[in-house]
């Protein structure tokens, strides 16, 4: 088993290990605390927009992408691959305080379920819908919501980026009436309409409200599976910083790409798995040491999500380095064999 | 002359430095402080004998018997005398590698208030001079259980002394009165009505309700209204009024499941589970009665009533997995 040492960190003189270990699916307990490597091309194609921007630096810096096998992340695997998918769609939720490693696990799990075929809805941070909007239009759809063009077009380009072969097999449903002269017919692939949310921002967030629908409905027949991925699901149901014309604010329930991933939050469609990330970086209003699932949610949305489920993230990970305090140090620099 | 006094004396006793006239002090000092090498030169004394004789005397303490009177000592409030006081005290802060400044002139000691004249055995004393005006107290009354139960309700008032040419003082027409809930004869809406109308009064860890009124002129007046307040308050939160009925969900006091939001996607779900596996003709009352339901229904209330905490949520993580029927492969 080739083992790469790197003790060239000058921030903590740490040894980092990384070990090719078997293939992710037959990652057990025995392997917590340890890194595996995933292949660069593969980091393009599953996570154009998922990893957070300091992990994304450490690959530039390193040429290789790491990431470290968590225990929650084992726990979910284990839920996930003996979950009934004719049940209704499990929510998991994932805390923990600030630098535990959620993000990291949250991508863990989407580059596992990515390796093992499912179509993966990834919202890298749901704080971006919530705030710092440059254009806010009102939706041609609905008069009381708000358009996020920006946005919607990211999103939309990334998720073609990862899901290209999904994109051509699944087909629309229904017709889409988009503007006076474009529309999308049933039974076109849901690629076309992902393009024509990119090549007109004006319909961008409606094009996501669309995908987010066809993809829900379509799952529960079973043909594919969906995990759908959200990164601080607490800004669906905080508040914004954003502000209407007129200096009114701007609840979270009347963005359109809020109000339709909330409607992928409900546990009322089978077939796929809902995996959540409590976040206080990012979120807004919301006091630095706040981490737990009451204190970043609030009381409104407790009501909401009845059985999901949680799992903490308890002792900070620094970065890749280290992991569950202090114990992983010295248990990785005792791998370490050259 | 002058020496031939001094010669004299010193026969019968030691040598008192008083004696000395003050330029001849100066000299003994320093020769003293040249010998005890400290390099201290006090003021200069006062040309009054008994100024001189204090400056020079060894403080009271050194003739203090351990088993002195007190009382004697301090018999009533006083400022702090470092030369009465024979305990080596130390107060304030110290220089660098130093340790805090002695008693003697010490301004951080005598500025606080003590309590030298409030020993234990001074207080004997006041109760034993005060035993000749007060009543026996009830022999029945033996135990703090036994008096809560015959007297609930507990009335507490503070009488002023001062030395002046008035006797009257306007803090003490303050009147409170103090009771336990327990005590009262209240139903479940009752006491969580009364609790809201007193508000800051009421103390959940004690059950005890604390009236306090002063605004009445006299004492008596002042204890009236009290009584007043807690009759109005008892027969008040015993009504219903109308508008009671508009109560939601942010008045509550507490978490309660039963029609509850998480209650129907609880049974939602379960019902959509069976669904999904063609079991039908389970009603809602049999899932409400169901092991896992009751668990979950319990994991949910004690999460939101008692906030969140790791055994909390780990119990809630438990009873939602046994809901869902989610295993996790060995």
């Amino acid at each position: 088993m080739p083992v790469l040492t790197l003790s060239k960190q000058v921030l903590a003189s740490i040894d980092v290990t990384v070990c090719v270990l078997p293939s992710q699916a037959k990652h057990s307990e025995h392997h917590e605390g340890r890194h595996y490597s995933i292949p660069l091309e593969e980091v393009k194609a599953v996570f154009p927009h998922g990893l957070p921007s300091r992990f994304q630096q450490q690959i530039k810096t390193f040429n290789e992408a790491c990431l470290m096998v968590r225990k929650p992340a084992l726990e979910l695997f284990t839920y996930l691959k003996s979950s009934n998918f004719a049940h209704p769609a499990v929510r998991y939720v994932i805390y923990g305080e600030k630098g535990t490693g959620k993000t990291m696990t949250l991508c863990h799990v989407v580059h596992y379920c990515a390796r093992q075929g499912w179509l993966v809805l990834h919202i890298p941070d749901a704080h971006l819908w919530v705030k710092n909007c440059k254009e806010l239009m009102k939706s041609s759809y609905k008069e009381e919501r708000l358009d996020q063009p920006l946005q919607a077009s990211v999103w939309l380009k990334n998720f073609k980026a990862s899901n290209e072969r999904f994109l051509k097999e699944i087909k629309t449903q229904k017709t889409y009436v988009w503007g006076k002269q474009e529309s999308t017919e049933e039974g076109r692939p849901l690629g076309e309409v992902v393009e024509q949310g990119l090549a007109r921002t004006r319909n961008a967030s409606d094009a996501v409200g669309v995908v987010l629908k066809e993809l829900k409905q379509q799952c529960q027949r079973g043909s594919f599976r969906l995990l759908v991925a959200v990164d601080g699901v607490n800004a669906l149901w905080g508040r914004t910083t954003l502000k209407r014309e007129d200096k009114s604010p701007v609840s979270p329930g009347e963005l359109t790409l809020v109000y339709n991933l909330r409607k992928l939050m409900m546990n009322n469609w089978n077939g796929g798995a809902i995996v959540t990330t409590l976040s206080q970086t990012g979120s807004l209003f919301k006091p630095r040491s706040a981490y737990l699932p009451q204190e970043l949610l609030g009381k409104v949305s407790h009501g909401l999500p009845p059985p999901s489920f949680t799992m903490g993230n308890r002792n900070p990970g620094w970065g890749t380095a280290s992991g569950h305090g202090g114990r992983v140090c010295f248990s990785l620099s005792s791998h370490n064999i050259l | 002359s002058f020496n031939m006094s001094l010669f004299r004396l010193s026969q019968f006793q030691n040598f008192k430095t008083h004696f000395l006239a003050p330029h001849q002090m100066l000299r003994h000092f320093r020769k003293q402080s040249l010998q005890l090498n400290t390099g201290l030169i006090p003021h200069l004394p006062s040309a009054d004998l008994s100024q001189r004789k204090k400056m020079h005397t060894p403080p009271r303490t050194e003739r203090m018997a351990v088993d002195q009177d007190w009382s004697s000592v301090y018999p009533t409030a006083a400022a702090f005398k470092p030369a009465s006081v024979p305990l080596p005290i130390r107060m304030g802060y110290p220089v660098k590698r130093g340790v805090p400044p002695p008693k003697e002139g010490n301004l951080e000691l005598i500025k606080i208030p003590n309590f030298l004249h409030l020993t234990p055995p001074a207080i004997k004393k006041h109760c034993a001079a005060l035993k000749d005006f007060c009543t026996e107290w009830p022999s029945a009354l033996d135990s703090d259980e036994k008096c809560e139960q015959h007297f609930p309700i507990e009335i507490e008032t503070v009488d002023y002394v001062s030395a002046g040419t008035s006797i009257r003082n306007p803090k003490a027409r303050v009147v409170t009165l103090r009771v336990k809930l327990s005590h009262l004869n209240l139903d479940d809406h009752a006491k969580k009505k009364l609790i809201k109308l007193v508000g800051e009064r009421y103390c959940k860890d004690t059950d005890m309700l604390t009236i306090t009124t002063d605004r009445c002129p006299l004492r008596r007046q002042n204890y009236d209204y009290s009584i007043h307040l807690l009759t109005v308050l008892y027969h008040e939160s015993w009504k219903t009024e109308m508008w009671e009925s508009e109560k939601t969900e942010e008045d509550m006091e507490e978490y309660i499941w039963e029609n509850s939001c998480s209650q129907k996607n609880a049974l939602d779900t379960l019902l959509r589970i069976k669904a999904s596996e063609n079991v039908s003709n389970v009603t809602k009352e049999e899932l409400l009665a169901s092991e896992v339901v009751k668990n979950y229904r319990n994991s949910v209330i004690a999460l939101k009533n008692e906030g969140e905490t790791e055994n909390n949520m780990s119990q809630y993580k438990e009873s939602v997995k046994k809901l869902l029927n989610i295993q996790a492969l060995p």
